[in-house]
């Protein structure tokens, strides 16, 4: 089938390249932009683990090809997949609208992007606005890709969540992805609006847990409790699972915190509110620099002309995004009281370099230790396979002081503590 | 005591004559009813109103002609109000008492303006704590300002009292409109009063690790604000613990005494200096107004400075004729000299301004409620009248009657905005509350006509009962802004600076200094020993406060 898709967020190239991969012809539409020079160029757009060798595969074989942001989808093409960011709803629009224009079309809108709950109905209205007994239809269905695992979740999905009123669109849309639904049906269908609020509802939901136990470690911390012990006596419940019971730094992302801000947005348009949710979003900042305090503690309310240290920049591992991440609260704040920071990250460097820059206040590590030469205290902030099993004595060789931070509980405390370290986790 | 006279027989032969002159005017206008000054000069609004940058002077409802206004502007002159205001902006000690200068113009005049060219180094000493009050602003606003435990500051505590709690409280109140969008979850409090009462009320609310306090003191010494802040440090060392960085972190100082902030344990780098030229009722320029820059943002107090220039400028420039300073001034003195009237009531029909009755109250009594001329000699006439106030509305449904039908004379100042409502953040429900704000204005404007004209207000009434009479004649001016803004208070609050620095010109008194407040504060100490029983008393207490004493110690 030809299918025309707009975008250049990470789902839409592990969409295009994946449609490509079960043999459908698509047009992938990037906006200009870095993105689209790299794909353009071959080289690494996202560091998304085989993302490149199967966009450059499909490339050569012909399935994919590159097409024009502002260009019409071709006399063929039978669906127009849309995946935006959160913010390019305008574009989305202008999109819709260039598409109703064209005379005796019936279009396939197929809205991925993460707008708020309702814009899938409303670019249904604007498809059809105009057009007596138009049968061109927009659907919603929401992405709910996982950065590190992407293409895995596209090709097996655990669900297919499909908001569409149209019964044609329904017939069409379950073709498009016959390849990823084989074993058994996938497909929950249900309306547009309710589709994009169950995307909300279950990001809201992970992150709850994910605050919920950041509370916990906060409580006990304050009680002398471990709180590793303690997830893994909840997380043992077959009721609660394991999933997404971590304490740490808090999460970021750009899927993650915006989204969830988006949901805080969508009630609060309107006037409705969830205070739940709130609560979640306050926690997680608090829990961004929770760190800083056991750091500003430590060494008793002044850091100024210290040294800090920090591992792991990206938002978590495998990924060279910074949206939201720890790493820029912490930057902030360690900035703001005179302290030095030297960042190591195998991927996220450039991103780090792209928002600050030279800074005085930065030195970009190429290597772990480089990062911590010096230092008067170390922080891990992403879990990075490399960070699991540093040498302690090499650090505590050369590092100034020997005080670590570990923001994501992945050291054993006695251990760390019997190199003469002073050890700092999250709860315990 | 003092022997009041019509025609004081101290001062120059000038300004006797003046006030000679002054009286025959008084004698030929005490008859006179406003209804007829207005019905004898249908253009009498022009005559008596003037405007200046933001702010309009209507004084066309006082009981005055021109005639009298002019033998007031002589008064001016035979007391050389020329040569005193360029001795005020100088750094000369126009505070003889104290032999200090009153140079609070200084706190906002710009570096680089010509007209001060001899006192460079002293704008440049006011820039440089301001830059660092802009600093810790922006730290607090950023949210990178932490307690000891590292958590950011959410809440701000004023500790001050007086010019220290006064100034800062109204215009943040007043200001409130113009409320950064950063700082809008700042919480900022005022602590004031010695029993510890908002202490009391703030401590139960707030939470130690997200608290700063800001322990606003001239002198360092005022005794309301250190039990205040003794009790707030008391309060975060029971739940932070006692350490070293507590202070650094919790606690910052104003005051022109760097010695004693460091000795009772302000950090260095958490005073900010103000100077002792800067008076503690005129102080809210200065980095006392911290509140106020926490509230609107250091451009939005930069703003605030700029007002106030501007109303320095023309106080020091402009001619008596269009002086809204002197005017003011001037209208006082003929009202509590002439007319014989002792009470003025302060009434702004804006709610922002609630506090502002009580800020004029203190810069204008403070000043000018003094009996002792600058020679040390008794004064002979009436100085500064009793002033109160209330925010016009609310007082129109309290003390309005008494002004309306009793039998006191008392003069008014009518404030207001003309515009309000009009900016962005209140876009939603900008109609009804527009339509609120009209609803204000008409009743500040129908309440100064039917005190000015009385009955005759309404024509067309008939004849009606006694009680249901209004005599009018009650003297009024109006002080309108276009809006209520950072620049439009700060000329404001700057005209009446200067109102009460030239009145205090024309009585010949010192408006810079207040020792009426002293001699209390020193009994206060020896009475506590008593209360306490920890002392006897010097001399034998007189039977009163034996008494009261008595039953409290038996409760």
């Amino acid at each position: 089938m030809q299918i025309d898709l707009y975008g250049d967020t990470l789902p839409a190239l592990v969409t295009a390249a994946c449609m490509a991969a079960t043999g459908h012809d698509v047009v992938l539409r990037m906006p200009q932009g870095r993105i689209r020079q790299q794909v353009i160029a071959n080289k690494v757009a996202y560091s998304e683990p085989g993302l490149r060798r199967l966009i450059s595969n499909e490339h050569t074989e012909g399935r994919l090809v590159y097409g024009d942001f502002d260009g019409l989808p071709g006399a063929d093409s039978r669906a127009v997949f849309l995946a935006l960011d959160t913010d390019e709803a305008p574009q989305a629009n202008v999109i819709v609208e260039r598409l109703a224009a064209v005379d005796g079309r019936r279009w396939l809108v197929v809205n991925q992007s993460p707008f708020a709950v309702g814009s899938t109905e409303e670019l249904d209205k604007s498809l059809k606005s105009g057009i007596a007994h138009s049968q061109s239809a927009a659907v919603a269905l929401p992405d709910f890709l996982q950065e590190g695992t992407a293409l895995a979740g596209m090709q097996r999905p655990p669900q297919i969540i499909l908001g569409c009123n149209d019964g044609y669109a329904e017939l069409l849309v379950k073709e498009i992805f016959r390849p990823f639904n084989r074993d058994s049906d996938h497909f929950l269908v249900m309306t547009p609006r309710e589709a994009e609020f169950t995307k909300l509802a279950i990001t809201g939901m992970l992150v709850t847990r994910i605050s919920f136990m950041n509370d916990m470690a906060n409580l006990a911390d304050s009680l002398g409790i471990d709180v590793e012990n303690v997830r893994q006596g909840v997380a043992a419940d077959p009721r609660i699972g394991p999933t997404y019971l971590y304490p740490g730094v808090g999460f970021g992302g750009p899927g993650f915190s915006t989204n969830v801000i988006n949901l805080v947005d969508t009630l609060d348009a309107t006037g409705v509110g969830s205070t739940l949710l709130n609560q979640v979003i306050e926690i997680n900042e608090r829990q961004k620099e929770y760190l800083f305090r056991k750091l500003w503690q430590h060494y008793r309310t002044d850091l100024k002309g210290r040294t800090v240290a920090i591992w792991g920049a990206a938002f978590k591992p495998d990924t060279g995004r910074i949206d939201n991440a720890p790493i820029i609260r912490m930057l902030d704040a360690l900035w703001a009281q005179g302290a030095k920071v030297r960042v190591h990250d195998p991927e996220a460097l450039p991103a780090l370099l792209e928002r600050y820059g030279h800074h005085p206040g930065l030195h970009y590590a190429s290597h772990p230790y480089a990062a911590a030469e010096g230092a008067d205290a170390l922080i891990v902030l992403t879990q990075w396979r490399a960070y699991w099993s540093p040498d302690l004595d090499r650090l505590a060789a050369i590092m100034r002081q020997k005080v670590l931070l570990d923001g994501r509980n992945i050291y054993d405390p006695s251990y760390v503590r019997e190199h003469g370290f002073t050890y700092y986790g999250v709860g315990r | 005591m003092n022997a009041f006279k019509a025609i004081p027989d101290t001062g120059s032969q000038a300004e006797q004559q003046a006030w000679a002159e002054l009286n025959l005017q008084a004698e030929r206008l005490k008859p006179l009813h406003i209804a007829e000054l207005f019905r004898a000069d249908s253009q009498r609004f022009s005559g008596f109103s003037v405007s200046h940058g933001p702010l309009l002077l209507d004084f066309s409802k006082q009981r005055l002609d021109s005639l009298a206004l002019d033998k007031l502007f002589a008064l001016a002159d035979a007391c050389d109000l020329k040569g005193w205001t360029e001795k005020l902006f100088s750094t000369q000690a126009v505070n003889n008492t104290e032999d200090r200068a009153a140079m609070h113009w200084a706190l906002r005049t710009p570096v680089d303006d010509v007209q001060y060219e001899s006192c460079r180094d002293v704008l440049e000493g006011v820039q440089e704590q301001l830059d660092k009050m802009a600093d810790m602003v922006d730290k607090i606003h950023s949210g990178q300002w932490r307690g000891m435990t590292g958590e950011p500051i959410t809440d701000v505590v004023n500790i001050g009292v007086g010019g220290s709690d006064l100034g800062p409280l109204m215009v943040s109140r007043a200001l409130n409109d113009f409320t950064l969008k950063r700082s809008r979850s700042l919480g900022i409090h005022f602590a004031s009063s010695m029993d510890g009462s908002q202490m009391a009320q703030l401590l139960k609310q707030l939470r130690p690790q997200n608290t700063l306090f800001i322990v606003s003191s001239k002198s360092f010494s005022t005794v309301d604000t250190l039990y205040n802040a003794n009790t707030a440090l008391a309060w975060l060392e029971r739940s932070l613990g006692k350490c070293a960085g507590l202070l650094h972190c919790h606690f910052i100082g104003v005051s022109s005494k760097p010695d004693k902030m460091s000795e009772w344990g302000i950090h260095r780098e958490n005073q900010l200096q103000i100077w002792d030229w800067v008076g503690g009722r005129y102080s809210l320029w200065s980095c006392i107004g911290l509140p106020i820059a926490l509230r609107i943002g250091m451009k939005g107090f930069r703003r605030l400075l700029a007002g106030a220039h501007l109303m320095d400028n023309h106080f020091r420039n402009a001619p008596w004729q269009s002086n809204i300073p002197v005017l003011m001034a001037l209208i006082g003195v003929w009202n509590t000299n002439c007319l014989g009237i002792n009470a003025q009531a302060i009434l702004p029909y804006d709610g922002r301004l609630e506090k502002l009755p009580a800020y004029l109250e203190q810069l204008e009594m403070e000043s000018n409620g003094k009996s002792v001329n600058r020679d040390g000699e008794l004064v002979q006439l009436h100085t500064c009248p009793v002033l109160w106030g209330e925010v016009g509305p609310n007082a129109q449904h309290a003390f309005y009657q008494l002004l309306h039908q009793g039998t006191e004379v008392v003069t008014c100042d009518f404030i207001a905005p003309a515009l309000r409502y009009h900016e962005p953040t209140h876009s939603e429900d900008s109609l009804e509350l527009v339509r609120q704000h009209e609803l204000a204005l008409a009743n500040c404007l129908a309440q100064s006509r039917l005190l000015a004209l009385g009955e005759a207000a309404l024509e067309g009434e008939g004849e009606l009962p006694h009680y249901k009479r209004y005599r009018g004649n009650q003297p009024s001016s109006t002080l309108l802004m276009k809006e209520l803004s950072p620049f439009s208070l700060g000329a404001m609050l700057a005209a009446y600076e200067h109102k009460v620095f030239a009145q205090a010109v024309i009585w010949g008194i010192n408006p810079f200094d207040q020792w009426g407040v002293e001699m209390g504060k020193k009994i206060a100490t020896e009475t506590l020993g008593v209360i306490r029983k920890e002392e006897q008393p010097e001399f034998p207490l007189d039977s009163s406060t034996l008494g009261l004493i008595d039953f409290i110690n038996a409760q």
